[in-house]
């Protein structure tokens, strides 16, 4: 199996890294990187835990060979330090065990990104890939309609 | 069975080819050891299932303009081969002008999938469930195929086989599709039904278009395709046919529900029953075909 | 517990403090088990597994699997004789002979990279000889069945389990209370019902993740995803032969249990194959996939009810008989059965009651615990019976149930009365939050609304002597570091504990921090994280660590002011005198004690508290009735409401409110309880309308999310309510008692009775999908087709 020398910036960080042909972005960020806030739940698209911004927008970074990433600009949970989102899920409860956590945080970013003030539906629609199997969704929903407040006021 | 789903990819070449004619080239060279890939939303999930073993994946992302959506009003909408579903969604020609084509792509998984989803992937991968697929037939498609002897064009009608099969040969990979400038003042719906309101894969979906047409007897033209009931998106000629042929009416419109339901040739599968499926092919035409309507007269 | 020495004054008990673990899970810094890196030497280990439900292995050939570069060890059962089980030893690490499931597993491999290892699983071969498999659990406990457990009657048993020797019945509880042949005569109606409830996985995001590591010396380190790493210690070291002291297990963060991380599964199959690696960290992370058949699922069940009242609604007789589907190996499920059999009535006095729960052996996927533990199954059925014995004698299904539901001194199935309860408040909360009896109009013609109620009831199933422990140390800084052995699975066990620590000792919750990862060589014991049991148990004994703390602190200084102790105070980390007014940190004693007077030396010296706390009154049961003095420590109480619509034109159910009212005791984090009511409601509803591991010949068909789906975002109640009732546990601390598990036990009853009154049709089971309406309105001429 060949392998591909890339070059990308990481939460702001330029990377050089040499990956197997087979090697998923998630995997590169986890074993290679060490970043591992990064989860992952079903290596197969459909859970989301392992979603990041690439090149800006939310990504199953499990569906995405590494080897594609030469060039790309990638920002993981870790890279959202400070972000209101953070403070709006502590503050609204919507963290349980945490593993949906970081895919949630990601996507909520990029939807905000999108759209400032998004209603009830637009947030549901936008988290409908990030599988939480412990809050029922509803305060993590709360939490994205605090940050959005927060960022407007 | 035992599901032996392989808890990483299982190992393959990454081909990263400069040009289309490398692209090409290469493909038809490992007809039946390569395989291309645009956002690998589909191909990665069945290599880990052991369904697909290619030796070499070909990235026909990036090549040649396959990036470019690009809106004409004389020629109308071309969305290249790369261009993600997100992209089609967000678009505001397509939304002003291709809305039904828009709704198709929003219900495809979720946001963070779209992000690598394309249409053009979609149409390739040729499953019968294909979201995406109703919406391009009744747009009246047409795909660029770059391959050995140059570019050449094909109708989306005519371009699926079977499940999974397409007229595509070996070395010829669709670099964009296109759409003409849909009819005047028509409106489109896609109506889906899935196990979770959303982000499933369809039990039935339903495309309809309906636009005036003063040339048809009936002054309408209505085309219906129906996906997950057939083994390749269905059209639904016959009811089609119906509906142009006389005066629209709850009659005619229920008539033509009978005709769609009876071409589908659905199959029992994990998310629903054939008898079940084909029940909602009835009525989720119907619903389809009100909603167009209505829209069309709004 | 003598709750006169709790501070009566109790913040942070009570307050909805944020988690104490948030602000690490937000910022991806928390440390799941398959977070940490162990560098270069790590193996990855794979399982080779049976694709047979039910078969003897004639041979098991690893040699090719052995020689492939890159392959360190290759193991099979031949290695491994013990046998291993929570409540009942049945079960091999690998298969030895036979194997039982498909997915069982029969060899493992640990290699340099996954690869490898997949690759060196597919050249191991195995032959086989395929048996004749057993598929439902009633057929199972039948004589005609073949004996998958020939030899159940030499495994290894807790007292309080009964097997019946020479069938596939594993447990048989067996209740007998008054004269129910006598009492049916005396009822004005009487119904009789099946149901079959279908197998689920807990699917936790977090799929299981053991890493294993054996040194020279015959250490063995565990790190993995789990509700039980004291368990995991006690079972593993048994049946390898080793000493529990040798033995250590690091549990970090959990991402999400539902029980399924509790006892031992998969575990076991990492510690194994790293006996034959030595010195290298062995990694076992289940894919999705095996997730969805190897892990415990919970076990299905057909249950036959029969009940019957008088003309007032009074609840006369209950007959009730539960075959759980234990699958092939029923180590824990033997538990779920018993309480299941306690429990059998639901929470309603019932003067005459016949009941059977049995376990079977099948050859599907192994039953395990799961949140409920056996009630969301059995109310399932159960609830929606009380429904139609209301029905029958044409009362309203609040009514009846406000008849007939236990309160404060009802008897029990078991024998015995019930301590004080709010079941009644949440009931009545609940119908009024669901305005019971006001039909809304659906909101399109197509669409049929309808409303359900349903109540529950669940102790927590243990062993009577399940114990806890913690410690408490004090730093210079003045903060409490908190030992204990329970996990946070993401309930939110370390805030409320930290809350009650802090409330029990006197400093402010920001002045707490627990000493994690969990780890058996340094965590006080605990049992396990199960049965919603870690806010009441582990909760008593951080209460007790708390005050031997400040007990000490307080000795001290009332020794070095020369006052009495009862003068003395610890409040918001100070140590104050009621009596002289004097006050001093607590961090200023906590590590260097106090000088003696005249410079004569010192007193004090590090404070660690410590505490530990067992249930002392759980009593057996008898073998042939089932009645007991105390069966259980207590129940968890409550009620859900839900208001839902039919859609006529697909068949799909839209949940439009949620209501859930539990009686938790006393809410020592009211938004944690909450929330806990939230997740439950959605799971539960997730389990109602979309969940089923298909299963066809033994093996499951849908082992993926693209099959196997679960609630998303999209799928939730328009509107929740969440209502907190609090009658107070006695033994509980400041009167707390569980709600994890009850949260999602009366769903799906309440949903069906729900989508009876939107379209006036029943069925058999769950999942309730959008085709098996359908296709029943059209039975019933609800729908033309």
């Amino acid at each position: 199996m060949s392998f591909h020398e890339i070059q990308l910036t990481v939460n702001g960080n330029l990377e050089h890294v040499t990956v197997p042909s087979n090697m998923t972005l998630m995997h590169m960020l986890r074993e290679v990187m060490a970043l591992t806030g990064t989860k992952n739940g079903c290596s197969a698209g459909e859970c989301g835990a392992c979603t990041v911004l690439l090149n800006g927008e939310p990504v199953n970074s499990c569906m995405v060979l590494a080897a594609e990433c030469d060039g790309a600009v990638v920002i993981t949970v870790e890279g959202l330090a400070g972000d209101p989102l953070q403070d709006a899920l502590i503050h609204t409860g919507g963290v349980q065990c945490g593993f949906c956590t970081p895919g949630v945080l990601i996507s909520a970013r990029a939807l905000l990104n999108r759209n400032p003030n998004p209603n009830d539906e637009e947030i549901k629609e936008a988290l409908v890939g990030n599988l939480c199997r412990c809050t029922g969704y509803v305060r993590i929903i709360d939490a994205v309609k605090e940050a959005a407040r927060v960022k407007t006021q | 069975m035992v599901t032996n789903t392989h808890p990483t990819l299982p190992e393959f070449e990454y081909i990263q080819p400069k040009t289309l004619a490398e692209a090409s080239e290469f493909l038809a060279m490992h007809a039946t050891e390569a395989r291309p890939f645009l956002g690998g939303t589909d191909i990665f999930v069945r290599m880990r299932d052991g369904f697909l073993t290619p030796k070499y994946l070909v990235d026909v992302k990036n090549l040649d303009g396959t990036n470019e959506l690009r809106f004409d009003p004389q020629s109308g909408l071309t969305v290249g081969a790369a261009v993600c579903m997100n992209r089609v969604v967000a678009s505001p020609d397509v939304q002003r002008i291709y809305p039904v084509l828009a709704e198709a792509c929003r219900s495809v998984a979720s946001y963070q999938l779209r992000t690598r989803a394309t249409v053009v992937g979609n149409i390739c991968n040729a499953s019968p469930a294909g979201d995406t697929i109703g919406a391009c037939l009744v747009l009246d498609g047409v795909l660029n195929i770059y391959g050995k002897g140059g570019l050449r064009q094909e109708a989306l009608s005519t371009f699926f086989l079977g499940p999974g099969k397409t007229t595509l040969k070996p070395g010829e990979i669709v670099t964009s599709i296109n759409f003409p400038l849909p009819p005047q003042g028509c409106a489109g719906v896609y109506l889906k039904l899935g196990r979770n309101r959303l982000s499933d894969l369809s039990i039935v979906g339903v495309t309809v278009l309906a636009a005036p047409d003063s040339s048809l007897p009936s002054g309408y033209r209505i085309r219906i395709v129906l996906a997950s009931v057939a083994p390749v998106p269905l059209v639904a000629k016959h009811a089609e046919e119906y509906l142009a042929a006389r005066p629209v009416s709850t009659e005619s419109l229920l008539e033509a529900v009978r005709l769609a339901s009876e071409a589908c040739s659905p199959i029992d599968d994990i998310r629903g029953s054939a008898r079940y499926r084909k029940m909602m092919v009835k009525n989720l035409t119907a619903k389809a075909l009100n909603a167009a309507w209505k829209k069309l007269h709004l | 517990m003598e709750k006169s020495k709790i501070p009566q004054n109790i913040g942070p008990v009570g307050e909805s403090k944020p988690r104490i673990d948030a602000r690490e899970k937000v910022t991806g810094a928390a440390l799941y088990a398959d977070d940490i890196q162990f560098g270069h030497r790590l193996l990855h280990a794979r399982i080779k597994r049976s694709p047979f439900p039910h078969a003897l292995i004639k041979k098991v050939d690893v040699s090719k699997a052995l020689a492939l570069p890159g392959v360190k060890a290759v193991v099979t059962g031949a290695d491994f004789p013990g046998f291993i089980g929570l409540y009942l030893k049945d079960r091999h690490i690998f298969c030895r002979d036979r194997v039982r499931y498909v997915g069982d597993p029969v060899a493992g491999v640990a290699a340099d990279s996954p690869e490898i290892a997949e690759q060196a699983i597919r050249l191991i071969e195995v032959e086989y000889e395929p048996l004749e498999a057993v598929f439902d659990p009633e057929f199972g406990a039948s004589p005609q069945a073949p004996l998958l457990h020939p030899d159940l009657d030499k495994y290894t048993v807790a007292s309080f389990i009964l097997p019946r020797s020479g069938s596939n019945v594993s447990n048989h509880f067996k209740l007998r209370k008054g004269d129910v042949t006598a009492a049916w005569g005396k009822c004005k109606a009487v119904i009789e019902r099946k149901y079959r409830i279908p197998h689920i996985q807990h699917v936790a995001i977090e799929p299981h993740v053991a890493i294993a590591k054996v040194d020279q010396t015959g250490e063995i380190t565990l790190w993995d995803s789990s509700q039980s790493p004291f368990a995991q210690r006690d079972l593993i070291a048994e049946t390898l032969g080793v000493s529990q002291s040798k033995m250590r297990v690091i549990a970090p963060v959990v991402g999400g249990g539902f029980g399924g991380k509790a006892g031992v599964s998969m575990e076991s199959l990492a510690v194994a194959i790293a006996t034959k690696a030595k010195g290298y960290p062995v990694k076992l992370l289940l894919t999705r996939e095996e997730e969805f058949y190897t892990a415990f699922v919970r076990q299905g069940l057909v249950a036959y009810f029969k009940m019957g009242c008088d003309g007032n609604g009074k609840l006369l007789a209950m007959e009730n008989t539960y075959y759980w589907d234990g699958g092939a190996y029923t180590e824990y499920g033997v538990n779920i059965t018993r309480a299941a059999g306690y429990s059998c009535t639901g929470p309603y006095e019932v003067p005459n009651v016949h009941a059977d729960s049995y376990c079977v052996y099948t050859n599907h996927p192994v039953g395990g615990p799961m949140r409920g533990f056996g009630m969301p199954e059995m109310h399932a059925g159960l609830e929606q019976c009380i429904d139609e014995l209301a029905r029958e004698i044409g009362m309203d299904a609040v009514e009846f149930r406000r008849r007939n539901c236990l309160r404060a001194g009802s008897s029990l199935p078991t024998g015995g009365t019930i301590h004080p309860i709010g079941l009644l408040e949440c009931l009545e909360k609940s119908a009024e939050a669901v305005e019971w009896g006001k039909k809304a109009p659906p909101s399109a013609p197509n669409k049929r609304r309808g409303k359900g109620l349903a109540l529950m009831w669940k102790a927590p199933a243990m062993p009577g002597n399940a114990g806890s422990s913690a410690w408490i140390e004090l730093s210079e800084d003045g903060m409490l570091t908190l030992g204990v052995g329970a996990q946070d699975i993401g309930q939110g066990a370390f805030t409320v504990i930290a809350q009650m620590a802090a409330a029990a000792f006197g400093v402010p919750y920001e002045s707490v921090r627990l000493a994690m990862p969990v780890d058996t060589r340094y965590s006080p014991y605990e049992w396990q994280t199960v049965a919603s049991r870690i806010t009441w148990s582990t909760g008593n004994a951080i209460v007790n660590a708390a005050k031997d703390a400040r007990k000490q602190v307080l000795e001290l200084v009332a020794m070095a002011w020369k006052e009495e102790i009862q003068d003395l105070d610890i409040v918001n980390g100070k140590v104050i005198s009621y009596k002289s007014e004097r006050e001093i940190p607590v961090k200023d004693i906590a590590i260097k004690g106090l000088p003696k007077e005249g410079g004569k030396g010192w007193m004090g010296g590090p404070i660690i508290g410590r505490g530990n706390f067992m249930p002392s009154d759980v009593t057996g049961l008898d073998a042939e009735t089932g009645q007991g003095e105390h069966a259980v420590v207590h129940y968890t109480t409550g009620a859900q409401a839900i208001e839902l619509e039919v859609d006529l034109d697909t068949g799909r159910v839209e949940i439009l409110k949620g209501v859930a009212a539990f009686d938790v005791g006393k809410a020592i984090n009211p938004d944690l309880v909450r929330a806990q009511m939230e997740g439950g409601l959605v799971q539960g509803i997730s389990s109602a309308l979309f969940e089923q591991l298909k299963l066809k010949n033994g093996a499951v068909q849908n082992p993926s999310f693209v099959d196997y789906r679960i609630a998303t975002a999209t799928d939730i109640p328009k509107v929740f309510q969440s209502i907190l009732v609090e009658v107070p546990q006695d033994d509980g601390p400041w009167g707390a008692r569980g709600i994890g598990e009850h949260s999602m036990v009366a769903t799906i009853p309440a949903i069906a009775n729900a989508i009876y009154d939107a379209i006036g049709v029943r069925f058999e089971g769950p999942p309730f999908t959008a085709e098996k309406i359908y296709l029943a309105m059209l039975d019933a001429g609800i729908v033309k087709g």
